[in-house]
């Protein structure tokens, strides 16, 4: 199916999901239903669809007692044992050999491929010969095709002519048995005669040419032929100096396969010491165009083209070699199978410089040879050895060599070294197999080989989803991500980098030149701040055979990741050498002018660079103010030409851009609030000690969207109650500025002189706050206000809602006598409740608190999470503390990553997570500060197979938790579940294409924005009584004055200000219980200026009259007699009466409630 | 639309509908359905049978107030009970004190009205208004929307000096009671009943551990602990055989959960990595 656009897409997954949600309500009437009196075809279709009854959930696993005692045969004891020796369960043995099944070649289709092998060799050989012409003459071509070669430049002496070729030979994966669907590549090597060829042909790209204008002639012969569906140009593994043809079958086969193409010279026409890496084969002066002087001694090496050339030469020589190491070794072919998949997910298999299919056989083999491996292992335990070994072994410094005999002339590995950034030589000694690979790539290699050692030894995450099932983007992988576009800037660079010897090596493709040299100068530049940089491998697409190949300046852009090291990466300050050392001016060019000196604490003048960093939010993204300020002094690269990608979500969470970020603000509410803390320790005249003092809003855990600012109420804009010093909100101004309560639980100690009843324990409670508020006034001069319930302090600005805790009130609440006096504890909804707010949530929010401590990307992370759960319109329908651990998820189990150290990825994985987690079938569980241990995590999954019924949908377990879930109980329910899930992946492919293309300006909040369509009624409201309006996605451009002062206004004494009264909370809480039989009611707690209602069509259908469902219907007269329904053009005019003041219209959009 | 008198004998009991309207300008009605209160139950004495009215589908925003001024057109009204549900009335408890009072209700209610006299009762069952009755008027305004919500949270700002006098009321009554409870107790401890058994308190010389369900179930988990710790394990050859047949069931039951989860997720195409 193809995509329109993402809007339409995202319309047709909300259809869906509308249907799903109406259904629930269909359910949740359960009821009702016996008494419905059917009625044919006057029912909705939505109707039919009844949930399907817990398909695909996993049960307990029933075997007879006979099935299980029954005596063991050899064959099964084995089977048995050998899952226990060789793999780590037999789960994950099962679990390959399936992934196996799935991308191995069938053997019905390898006969239809060697049909049409046999076909294409049939028809190369009866190709006609052409005469003998210059190579620059290129008129004998015919007009259909076009030299697949970038001839620059284009004079080159030589003769050339067409002749049969002397063999056609399938090499490669296909003949090992290790190519892996979905692209199904067969590589044939067409020899070219080696009268074609001559004596220095190996100078100036003359091969190469010979190789490309051979390849234009068999292309164009091939495309008249009918048997052949397509016939394109492409480049070998993106290397313009190596045009292969792809071909594939004609018909419905087209899919099928694709045949490569690469012509080659005879392995013995070239000597291969020619290619010596230190030689040089490209004269500078004919790639300059100009009359030389210089001898062949000064010409510069060229090892990258020598390289190119070698490869062609060799290639059979690679076939039997790899062939004699896959004899009588299963393993083998299955493990290259697995490899292939885990760097295909990796992105690591394709593109110019990657690990290809090819280098991992190459690699196994290798590791046979040094007898790491042997023939009896299974493809697991080579997937296994392949990764340590790449864990440990740094092919940057030491390379490793297939060569065997010892040769003079073979060049030596420190040749290599010279010459290439990885080093893994082939049998023949000369070919170094990763010379296109940069130092970086391989560094990423090692790093995904490392985490995924980590992976397979950790028994708690399932290693196979993970390792290999996972695909893992640039864009969630890494941190930070930037991209260069404008790389026609590049050859500049080039010039500005005084890479003239390395261009003439690449054949002028200023692109992989410069590359290498940007990473290092990057690398160097971030030192610390970073642990890996790594980039996109570079990749050109096929082309047809009548169009002109591309060009370098037709690539895109080129994308680098960067993983932070949060310990380092927001540092303000580069420390340089001291002032008068020799590095200091080395430091000096490297910087350029940002390098000053600086005079330090310890007396010390140094050389240093000071970043621009006002908060947080913006310290994160001082390694783009290097990047930026690197390639502009060294590469010469505009700064219009780098987009980074590393804080463009940070608007939305934002208020405004100013000096102190939401996490600053965050800082000091908790400040006031361990002031707060301090003073209730220490007060004096409380009849009872305090125990403990435990914070339960969000904010104490740093995951608070919008973190409350310090207010300072303007008296004139309040009406003032009697007798107190509260203010009050007045009707005909604005909406008061939103001061949320902060909830504080203050435990008193235990003692006899609580009372055991629970209206007693109730009526002490509220003494005590009373004598709070007195003491907190008397004591610390503290504005308090008490009641029942809590207290309110008013400190620096901030509300506190202190309640005073009980230990034992949940136990008393849970109390029941038998009638024979045995006293029993039962959860009752009251009791559930108090240990929620006096138990759970202060565990919760320290722990919280302490991750954020660790890893400090926390708490971006979850206000972003939050903000677009809010924004979708779902924030109600979930509860909060289920996104706090779920983005906490993210951090204690970021496999198969490291836990992101940037906001905006730990987003990208939130929302990843949402899509892509089983919760049928699953537990998510979130092991806080790690008091789970491995063991215990089979317990917990158990338990939750054996009672997946009795569960949330949604189940969360943490270590004080791990049985019933207790943050998800109720809500969300099973399709609102679903439909975040599928607003989730909509979302994550929106923003991903957004933010991996870098040349248009894209509108980033797009997925902020919630679709409307499907609703059936939208109640709007006035802007004036909204308090938390400037919240809202898209600022607003008007604003209200609230009722506050200025930080530094001086007042005289202090009053408490109008404390967590929001007019949309309250009329969303009169419309839920009046109407929460008919609708659903969805709002955007951040500032959303409408409320979108959605009908339950359950309470539409006719019912007879009872006076238990009697709620907001009227009579009508139906064929069966009187029946009931919801009144709805009362309903409608009641959304407005019960808001009066606040909304300002209801707009049906839909005519659904019509029956 | 003109709302259908419903008659006696029909699907929908003896219900007569009576539409209301929020206001003048207001266009939709609402329908209130009002019935002679009758239960089986015939104790409760604030709702005598014959004087009361039962009244269902009153909307979120209407008062006591607003409800006894609508009735008082039928007959002079005494008193009106709003309660979320139809049954017996809540309030028959110790009158809650206005601090800790629960949460009001909120949304549909249903109402009982008690006349003076039975006619009052009457006239409103047999009531055909040709207009629909009016609840918010401009003398007697409904206060909805952002004037309740400012009512509600000013009402919520209370005096402390208030609450606390009826906490020390309430502390006082609660200390006596308990010290009742506890003299009741004392005096009963060692007191043989007429069959002779002794009941032991927790207030006696003796003082008797409560009995729990948590107590009973240590008490088992150590007895179970106890026998446990006297078997052998692995004495007898039997016992051997016994274990090392455990181990392959529990190796076979595991073999097979794993087939059925395999299983599963090739049916989900979970096996297509790309």
């Amino acid at each position: 199916m193809k995509r329109k656009s993402p809007e339409t897409d995202l319309h047709v997954a909300e259809q869906q999901d509308l249907e799903k949600i109406q259904d629930a309500g269909n359910n949740s009437d359960d009821g009702e239903k016996d008494e419905e009196i059917e009625k044919p075809g006057k029912r909705r279709n939505v109707m039919k669809k009844k949930q399907t009854t817990d398909a695909g959930v996993i049960g307990a696993v029933k075997l007879s007692k006979r099935e299980l005692y029954k005596p063991p045969t050899n064959e099964e004891l084995n089977q048995l044992k050998e899952t226990e020796n060789l793999f780590h369960s037999t789960l994950l043995r099962m679990q390959i050999e399936e992934l196996l099944k799935e991308v191995k070649l069938k053997e019905k289709k390898r006969k239809a491929i060697d049909t049409f092998l046999h076909e294409v060799k049939n028809f190369l050989s009866n190709i006609p010969e052409t005469k003998q012409v210059d190579v620059t003459d290129q008129s004998w071509l015919s007009k259909g095709v076009k030299v697949p070669f970038l001839q620059m430049p284009y004079n080159i002496k030589g003769k050339f002519h067409f002749l049969p070729p002397a063999s056609v030979k399938v090499i490669g994966s296909y003949l090992l048995g290790t190519c892996i669907k979905p692209e199904i590549n067969v590589d044939v090597a067409v020899t070219m005669p080696a009268e074609i060829l001559q004596a220095k042909d190996n100078l100036n790209q003359r091969y190469l040419r010979k190789r490309a204008l051979y390849l234009a002639h068999i292309a164009y012969h091939l495309s008249k032929n009918k048997l052949f569906g397509c016939v394109k140009f492409g480049y070998f593994s993106s290397n313009h100096l190596k045009p292969i043809l792809y071909l594939s079958p004609q018909g419905k086969d087209e899919k099928l396969v694709t045949v490569r193409l690469h012509p080659c010279a005879p392995a013995s026409f070239f000597k291969l010491s020619r290619f010596h890496p230190s030689k040089n084969n490209v004269r500078v002066s004919w790639f300059l165009e100009q009359e030389s002087a210089q001898g062949e001694n000064d010409e510069p090496p060229t090892p990258h083209y020598n390289n190119t050339i070698l490869i062609d030469l060799v290639m059979e020589k690679h076939l039997h070699f790899l062939f004699n190491a896959a004899t009588d070794f299963p393993g083998m072919k299955d493990g290259i199978g697995i490899l292939k998949v885990w760097l295909h997910q990796r992105e690591l298999s394709r593109g110019y410089g990657c690990f290809s299919g090819f280098l991992a056989s190459m690699l196994v083999a290798y590791l046979l040879s040094k007898r790491k491996l042997n023939k009896m292992m299974s493809g697991y335990q080579v997937l296994r050895n392949v990764l340590q070994f790449l864990a440990v072994t740094d092919l940057t410094q030491n390379g490793i060599s297939l060569f065997q005999d010892t040769d003079d002339s073979v060049p030596s590995l420190q040749d290599f070294h010279e010459a290439f950034e990885v080093v893994f030589v082939d049998p023949s000694g000369f070919v170094n197999l990763c010379a296109e690979m940069t130092t970086s790539k391989y560094k990423q290699i090692q790093y995904e080989a490392q985490k995924s050692m980590e992976i397979l030894d950790n028994k708690t995450v399932d290693g196979f989803e993970v390792l290999l099932m996972t695909r893992k983007p640039l864009l969630q992988t890494f941190d930070h991500v930037f991209h260069l576009k404008n790389l026609v800037k590049l050859q500049e660079g080039c010039k500005k980098m005084k890479l003239l010897n390395d261009l003439i090596d690449h054949g002028g493709n200023y692109i992989v030149t410069i590359l290498p040299h940007l990473l290092s100068l990057l690398t160097r530049g971030l030192g610390q701040r970073i642990h890996l940089l790594t980039h996109s491998l570079l990749q050109t697409s096929e082309w047809p055979i009548n169009a002109d190949p591309p060009k370098h300046k037709d690539s895109r852009c080129l994308s680098f990741g960067v993983l932070l090291n949060p310990a380092f990466s927001a540092n303000v300050l580069e420390k340089g050498p001291l002032a008068d050392s020799p590095e200091a001016a080395e430091f000096r060019d490297f910087w350029g002018e940002n390098s000053e000196l600086r005079r330090f604490q310890d007396g010390s003048i140094c050389e240093a660079v000071l970043w621009q960093g006002d908060n947080m939010c913006d310290c994160r993204l001082i390694p783009g103010q290097i990047i930026k300020h690197l390639l502009q002094l060294h590469v010469d690269l505009p700064k219009s030409s780098l987009c980074y990608v590393g804080g463009l979500l940070d608007s939305v969470i934002e208020v405004e851009k100013g000096h102190a970020g939401s996490e600053e603000k965050t800082i000091s509410v908790v400040q006031s609030y361990d002031d707060l803390s301090r003073k209730l320790w220490n007060l004096s005249g409380l009849p009872l000690n305090v125990t403990s003092v435990q914070g339960i809003h969000p904010v104490f855990r740093f995951t608070e969207v919008f973190p409350p600012v310090p207010v300072k109420p303007d008296f004139s804009f309040y009406m003032k109650a009697k007798n107190t010093k509260c203010l009050l909100p007045s009707s005909d101004k604005p909406c008061s500025v939103y001061v949320p309560a902060l909830k504080v639980i203050c435990h008193m100690e235990g003692s006899g002189k609580w009372p055991q009843n629970k209206d007693a324990i109730q009526h002490v409670k509220a003494a005590f706050h009373i004598r709070l508020a007195d003491l907190l006034h008397q004591q610390h001069q503290l504005t308090s206000q008490p009641s029942t319930t809590h207290v309110d302090v008013y400190k620096d600005g901030y509300v506190f809602r202190v309640q005073v805790g009980y230990h034992r009130e949940p136990l008393i609440l849970k109390e029941i006598q038998t009638p024979d006096g045995m006293l029993k504890y039962r959860d009752t909804e009251e009791s559930l409740q108090l240990e929620l707010e006096t138990i759970h949530l202060p565990y919760l929010t320290s722990t919280l608190h302490g991750l954020q401590q660790q890893h400090s990307a926390y708490s971006g992370t979850c206000r972003l999470a939050k903000r677009w759960v809010s924004a979708q319109l779902l924030s109600n329908h979930i509860g909060e503390e289920s996104i706090d651990l779920l983005a906490a998820y993210l951090f204690t189990q970021p496999a198969p990553y490291s836990p992101p150290a940037s906001p905006q990825t730990g987003f990208l994985r939130f929302l990843n997570l949402l899509s892509t987690f089983d919760w049928k079938n699953n537990p998510l569980i979130v092991n806080l500060n790690g008091d789970i241990k491995e063991t215990e995590y089979a317990e917990i999954k158990n338990d939750f197979v054996a009672t997946r019924t009795q569960h949330p949908v949604m189940f969360i377990a943490t270590p004080n938790d791990r049985k019933s879930s207790i943050w998800t109980k109720g809500r969300p329910s099973a399709p609102i579940l679903h439909r975040l899930a599928e607003l989730a992946s909509q979302s994550l492919r929106t923003l991903e294409r957004q933010l991996m293309d870098p040349l248009d300006n894209h509108d980033l909040k797009m997925v902020f924005r919630p679709p409307l369509d499907i609703y059936d009624v939208i109640i709007h409201l006035n802007p004036r009584h909204i308090p938390r309006y400037s919240e809202a996605v898209d600022r607003p451009k008007v604003t209200y004055n609230r009722g506050t002062l200025r930080d530094d206004a001086a007042v005289k004494f202090l009053k408490m200000p109008v404390v967590d009264h929001d007019p949309v909370q309250c009329y969303l809480r009169e419309l839920r219980s009046s109407f929460g039989e008919f609708a659903l009611f969805f709002y955007d707690t951040h500032g959303g200026s409408l409320i979108a209602v959605l009908w339950k069509p359950q309470a539409f259908t006719p019912q007879p009259f009872k006076t238990s469902h009697i709620n907001a219907k009227m009579l009508e007269t139906k064929e069966n007699g009187l029946q009931i329904i919801p009144n709805v053009e009362a309903i409608m005019e009641d959304f407005e009466i019960l808001g009066a003041g606040l909304v300002k219209s209801v707009k049906a959009l839909t005519e659904k409630w019509k029956i | 639309m003109a709302p259908p008198r419903v008659g006696g004998g029909s699907a929908v009991g003896d219900f007569t509908v009576i539409p209301l309207r929020f206001s003048n300008r207001s266009r939709a009605s609402r329908h209130l359905f009002v019935k002679l209160h009758r239960v089986r139950d015939t104790a409760d004495r604030s709702r005598p049978q014959d004087r009361t009215l039962f009244v269902l589908n009153l909307p979120p925003y209407i008062s006591q107030e607003c409800v006894h001024r609508l009735f008082s057109q039928c007959g002079s009204v005494t008193s009106v009970e709003l309660q979320e549900k139809p049954g017996p009335s809540d309030k028959s408890e110790t009158q809650k004190s206005k601090f800790f009072s629960g949460r009001s209700v909120q949304g549909f209610r249903v109402a009982y009205v008690v006349f003076k006299s039975s006619a009052g009762v009457k006239a409103a069952v047999s009531s055909k208004p040709r207009e629909p009755w009016v609840l918010s008027t401009s003398e007697r305004p409904v206060k909805t929307g952002l004037q309740k919500w400012i009512q509600d949270y000013s009402s919520r700002i209370i005096d402390a000096g208030e609450l606390q006098t009826e906490i020390d009321q309430f502390m006082k009554q609660h200390d006596q009671k308990v010290a009742e409870m506890e003299a009741l107790e004392e005096a009963e401890d060692g007191v043989p009943d007429e069959d002779g058994w002794v009941k032991v308190t927790r207030k006696g010389r003796r003082p008797g551990i409560p009995r729990t369900e948590a107590g009973n179930l240590r008490l088992i988990q150590r007895e179970k602990r106890k026998r446990a710790q006297k078997e052998l394990l692995n004495f007898y050859s039997w016992q051997h055989r016994e274990t090392k047949r455990e181990h392959i069931a529990q190796l076979r039951k595991k073999f097979e959960e794993d087939k059925q989860k395999i299983a599963l997720l090739r049916a989900e195409r979970k096996f297509k990595p790309f």
